[in-house]
């Protein structure tokens, strides 16, 4: 395959905080092709956020750091150069919740045009005339008009568009989208994904989407991966997470959602809750709430293992070794 | 903008009537005839207010003709000083606790909100522990103690330099009012420092300053564009109520530097029972701070586009 | 990964018995009112503010019985003392009147200008100064018609420095000066200038001299001091720690009583304000409808009232009464005009309590409105009130401290100490303890209640519950 255009290797970050330090992000490593979807999935708090917004450089310093890892963009190390000469330039970002991300006393144009102003030397006016070309390109109605309105007067579907123009003002190689359809209604949800595709399609930027909506994952991404308890767990392309799942949390999920082919089946959940990430299991993260776990897995962590040479499909688990039991092992693929 | 102005207005035009209500009630609750008390009152004046208040008329009906008056903007003449009118006391003395007043407010305002972004800026380092530690001492110190320890300051300044660097007391130039408004703008000042402390570290929280730094904003530019004026916000609503905490706070100042301010002379009339001037004065004064809160209220319409937008 | 697998064995991956552990909660469960406190008492400012609180109730209620000192009592010989250890005094004998040494031999009128004269030589004092009298004498000027004679607290350094002028002499040959205006044991620099019966040489001498504190033998009998007092004995005055106010009176005793007057309306007057709130605010709130819009639009409109200026004119009006403290008056005031703000923030907690699934809960099971305020809405609007109480009684205290300072609070002789502020102002630049000791005393316990405000609000923020 082609080098990617981004490659994060073993990024950790930790949190100090009242009750002593949250390892946040324990060894995330993935990797991003140009003009691909990376979607990012598991639970609140298992990370996910945390590892994009580590990459832009936006964890608070302090309490939060990264202990260690790269992520080469460009032929640099956001870890130890810094994201600062590459966020909002290279690479964009969108938020959860459009009406809390931008700033409620400036009009929505001069926080579009605010990007280029920085970023290209645009003047004012050519500025404001961008953003509302680019208002326009983000299917915003009567963009001239918007462009002079404040976020309040705006609905939340509007607002993320009004931020994704914002975003890709300076045609970034990446976006990333930190549950941009959280917040949303359905129906809005389904035309923002699509803008984004479409948009996607235009100037061929990758996306990093983050998640815990399988749906979304299933609609927009090339490759996915799972997190839990800090870690990524299993990652693939979409066709393999899916419909092999190679890990017993993945599998578990998908037994959590209903489907269409199956539509009698009883949705299982998964029973207890992630482990608290004061002390991180010393053994795998999932072990405690693992139908399949055995002795090993609550004292050695297992480390990523190809599921098939042939794809890009990985997996931590200790069901994978080859010591592991082939009868009743749910993640072997031909027993 | 224009239906939140007009709803201000009226609701400060129906304050007044409740202040000027008020005052007329609470000196009507004074025990026996306030005309008796004063035996100074001569005979002449003491008719000549008779038939002013209508005092040998019934409540109702003085209260008529109190309101009346109050609404052709007569306050009626002094007690204490034949035949003085209380509007020409206002007219000769406001001027002067307004001009301290102002002042004391601009200096308060602009240093609360500047020493609030710089502890915010630097926060748990030690310009701001040695900020909140002397804000602290600002709201727990009375205003008089200021005052007076202003005052002490100016006498041992004078004398280690060896003549006036800045009078200790009086008034008549700049020089005279830079230490009044600065004692007199100090409380205040603590007061919107901790405030615009608190909300400079609400503002960083926000998700919008996050979205700002995503965008690669410089931190200048963040500070400056995105994180001061929402910050301010919640600073200016408070700055009515502050405005009437200096107001007040004015009549001590006065009288510690012997400023011939109203306020001075409305601590006189108390001491003096002088009760056309402390009512004239309570009505003034409340007038004044109901405008002053409107002021404000408008002036926060202007910053917030919310609130000026919305009909 | 391939070389660690030799260390695993099959029994590695037997399947593992899961234990019961995955659900247990990790921190032990708290209430409302523990969790509170345990937040509290890691605040130390708080902590250390409660310790300030608890130390001044302690020295207002205690305080009185182990320091009996009458707070009224006039110490005339000790007056605008400032604080200190026992102070022994010189007893003398009663006053008698001394005449300045007059030379005969010289001329009373001399025949030098001003600018001729020379300074007067041999300026030392006649006997021992002490505080009842200092006399002073010179050798006469030649050609000299008079003296002027000058007393500074510090060394003169010019002709325009010599300090307070006494007195002038106004015969060249009567070359004496007794000083007895309000003398302290404390550093005089006494000059004497030459004059021609009119104006000043352009030198002087200076003395320097500290009298000895000094109580006539009456005095001293008077004030059981010693049991035979004779003139020329050492005996110890009256103890007053923290000095003595311009009339005399021990300011420990009065600062003590003082307390009272303060905390008294500091703490009084927010206890019924808010109790008073806490009524009106939770009814309007639990009825609702009109009723409620009516109540607080009235609220608003005694929130609107300019509040100091009210204090003023409800004291007055509410003051006037033959041995009328007032005290009692500027509580109503004060209870008058500080509820709504009280009622207001109960009002909008009772409003947002009733919406909660919990009233709804206990109402389906046949709860009365008798039980649901009782049990769920007055326990959960608690903790703003304790708050808002604490912050309360800072203000109580300033607006005491402003009303009397303008003269508008409690009426002398009972001291408060707004009012002992108001007197030490007076004072402050010869005297300032008697500023400085009420202020800070004032400073301290708002600042303690301040403190400990911040770290109550803190700990009942239930926002910050679960951060940790």
């Amino acid at each position: 395959m082609t080098t990617p255009i981004l490659a994060v290797r073993n990024l950790a970050v930790e949190f100090d905080t009242f009750g002593g330090v949250v390892n946040a992000v324990r060894d995330v490593s993935f990797d991003l092709h140009a003009g691909q979807t990376l979607a990012i999935v598991g639970e609140s708090g298992c990370g996910k956020s945390v590892t994009v917004q580590s990459l832009m450089g936006l964890i608070p310093t302090p309490p939060g750091r990264i202990t260690k890892g790269s992520a080469r963009f460009m032929d640099q190390d956001l870890v130890t150069t810094g994201a600062q000469g590459v966020r909002g330039v290279h690479m964009g970002m969108i938020f959860q919740d459009p009406m809390t991300s931008l700033n409620p006393t400036m009009r929505i144009g001069d926080q579009v045009a605010e990007t280029l102003v920085v970023h290209k030397q645009y003047t004012r006016k050519q500025a404001q005339e961008a953003a509302v070309s680019l208002l326009a390109r983000t299917h915003i109605p009567e963009p001239r008009r918007r462009a002079q309105q404040y976020p309040f007067e705006f609905s939340g579907g509007m607002l993320q568009r009004a931020m994704i123009a914002q975003a890709l003002a300076c045609e970034p190689a990446i976006l990333i989208a930190d549950e941009p359809t959280t917040a949303l209604d359905v129906t809005i949800q389904a035309q923002i994904l699509e803008l984004m595709q479409s948009l996607q399609k235009e100037n061929g930027m990758s996306i990093i989407l983050i998640t815990h909506d399988l749906a979304v994952v299933a609609r927009m991404a090339d490759q996915v991966a799972v997190m839990y308890a800090g870690e990524i767990v299993e990652t693939g392309s979409v066709t393999d997470v899916f419909y092999h799942p190679a890990h017993p949390y993945n599998l578990g999920l998908q037994q959590a959602m209903p489907s269409n082919r199956h539509p009698d089946r009883v949705l299982e959940p998964i029973p207890g809750s992630p482990p608290d990430l004061f002390s991180p299991p010393t053994g795998c993260g999932y072990c405690a709430r693992c139908p399949h776990a055995m002795t090993i897995c609550d004292s050695h962590p297992p480390e990523m293992s190809p599921i098939d040479i042939a794809s890009t499909h990985e997996a931590r688990c200790w069901l994978h070794h080859e010591l592991a039991p082939s009868e009743n092992n749910p993640v072997r693929p031909s027993s | 903008m224009i239906r939140y102005t007009a709803k201000r207005i009226l609701s400060g035009i129906v304050t007044i009537w409740f202040i000027t209500t008020a005052t007329f009630l609470a000196m009507h609750a004074v025990p026996g005839d306030p005309l008796m008390n004063d035996k100074a009152v001569s005979e002449e004046i003491r008719r000549n207010l008779e038939a002013r208040y209508g005092l040998d008329k019934p409540l109702s009906k003085q209260y008529v003709i109190f309101i009346s008056n109050m609404l052709k903007g007569d306050f009626g003449i002094s007690f204490t000083q034949q035949n003085r009118r209380v509007n020409d006391i206002i007219r000769e003395h406001f001027p002067v606790s307004a001009i301290l007043g102002i002042l004391a407010v601009v200096i308060a305002a602009l240093g609360g909100m500047l020493w609030g972004a710089l502890t915010a800026l630097y926060r748990n380092r030690l310009p701001d522990i040695t900020i909140m530690f002397l804000v602290i001492l600002g709201i727990s110190v009375p205003g008089f103690v200021f005052a007076a320890t202003g005052q002490l300051a100016l006498v041992h300044l004078n004398a280690m330099v060896g003549t006036t660097v800045l009078p200790v007391a009086g008034w008549g130039t700049f020089t005279h009012m830079l230490m009044p408004a600065l004692v007199l703008g100090l409380g205040t000042m603590a007061l919107l420092t901790r405030l615009m402390r608190t909300s400079m570290i609400d503002v960083m929280g926000e998700d919008y300053i996050r979205t700002a730094h995503a965008k690669g904003l410089s931190a200048q530019r963040i500070f400056l564009r995105h994180q001061l004026r929402n910050a301010i916000l919640p600073v200016v609503t408070v700055l009515g109520p502050q405005i009437a905490a200096i107001t007040t706070g004015g009549f001590v100042v006065e009288y510690v530097f012997a400023i011939p301010g109203l306020g001075r002379y409305f601590v006189q009339a108390v001491q003096q029972l002088d009760y056309t001037v402390i009512m004239g004065t309570t009505v003034f004064y409340g007038a004044f701070l109901v405008l002053m809160v409107i002021l404000v209220d408008i002036l926060y319409g202007l910053i917030d586009p919310r609130v000026r937008l919305s009909t | 990964m391939s070389e660690q697998s030799h260390k695993f064995t099959q029994l590695d991956f037997a399947p593992l018995d899961h234990r019961e552990d995955h659900e247990s909660i990790a921190r032990p469960s708290l209430s409302y009112w523990q969790d509170a406190w345990r937040r509290l008492k890691q605040n130390t400012r708080a902590i250390i503010s409660m310790y300030i609180l608890i130390a001044l109730a302690l020295f207002t209620m205690a305080g009185p019985l182990l320091w009996q000192v009458d707070a009224s009592r006039q110490d005339l010989n000790q007056t605008s003392q400032a604080p200190g250890f026992v102070r022994q005094a010189l007893i003398v004998p009663a006053y008698k009147r001394w005449a300045a040494p007059v030379d005969q031999a010289i001329p009373k009128y001399g025949d030098l200008l001003p600018e001729e004269l020379a300074s007067a030589q041999g300026l030392t004092a006649a006997e021992p100064p002490n505080t009842q009298t200092v006399r002073l004498i010179w050798e006469p000027v030649p050609g000299a018609g008079g003296y002027s004679i000058y007393r500074n607290t510090r060394p003169p350094t010019s002709m325009q420095d010599l300090g307070l002028p006494l007195s002038s002499v106004d015969t060249g040959n009567k070359h004496g000066y007794e000083d007895r205006l309000n003398l302290k044991a404390e550093e005089y620099f006494y000059s004497v200038v030459a004059t021609d019966g009119f104006d000043e040489a352009a030198v002087f001498s200076t003395l320097q001299l500290r009298p000895q504190l000094a109580i006539t033998h009456k005095d001293a009998l008077e004030r059981d001091l010693s049991n035979n007092p004779q003139p020329g004995d050492e005996v110890s005055l009256a103890f007053h720690p923290l000095g003595t106010d311009y009339l005399g009176r021990d300011m420990l005793a009065r600062l003590m009583e003082g307390a009272r007057v303060s905390l008294f309306i500091g703490v009084l007057a927010p206890l019924a304000f808010v109790i008073f709130g806490v009524a009106y605010g939770g009814f309007a709130g639990y009825v609702g409808g009109s009723i409620d819009n009516i109540l607080m639009r009235f609220a608003d409109f005694v929130v609107a009232l300019p509040f100091l200026l009210f204090m003023i004119l409800f004291k007055i009006a509410f003051g006037i009464g033959p041995g009328e403290s007032g005290i009692i008056p500027m509580l109503v005031a004060l209870v008058l005009l500080s509820w709504p703000a009280t009622a207001r923030l109960v009002r909008g907690q009772v409003l947002q309590i009733r919406e909660q699934g919990y009233i709804d809960a206990a109402r389906l099971m046949g709860a009365s409105n008798h039980y649901l305020i009782a049990r769920h809405i007055l326990p959960n609007t608690m903790g703003v009130v304790l708050v808002t109480l604490t912050f309360a009684v800072p203000m109580a205290i300033f607006t005491e401290a402003f009303l009397s300072f303008i003269g508008m609070g409690v009426a002398p002789p009972t001291p408060s100490w707004g009012s002992m502020c108001n007197a030490g102002v007076k004072t402050m630049l010869a005297h300032p303890h008697e500023l400085i000791l009420p202020a800070v005393l004032i400073s301290i316990t708002v600042l303690a209640f301040n403190l400990f405000g911040d770290g109550l609000t803190e700990a009942l923020d239930a926002r910050m519950r679960g951060r940790e």
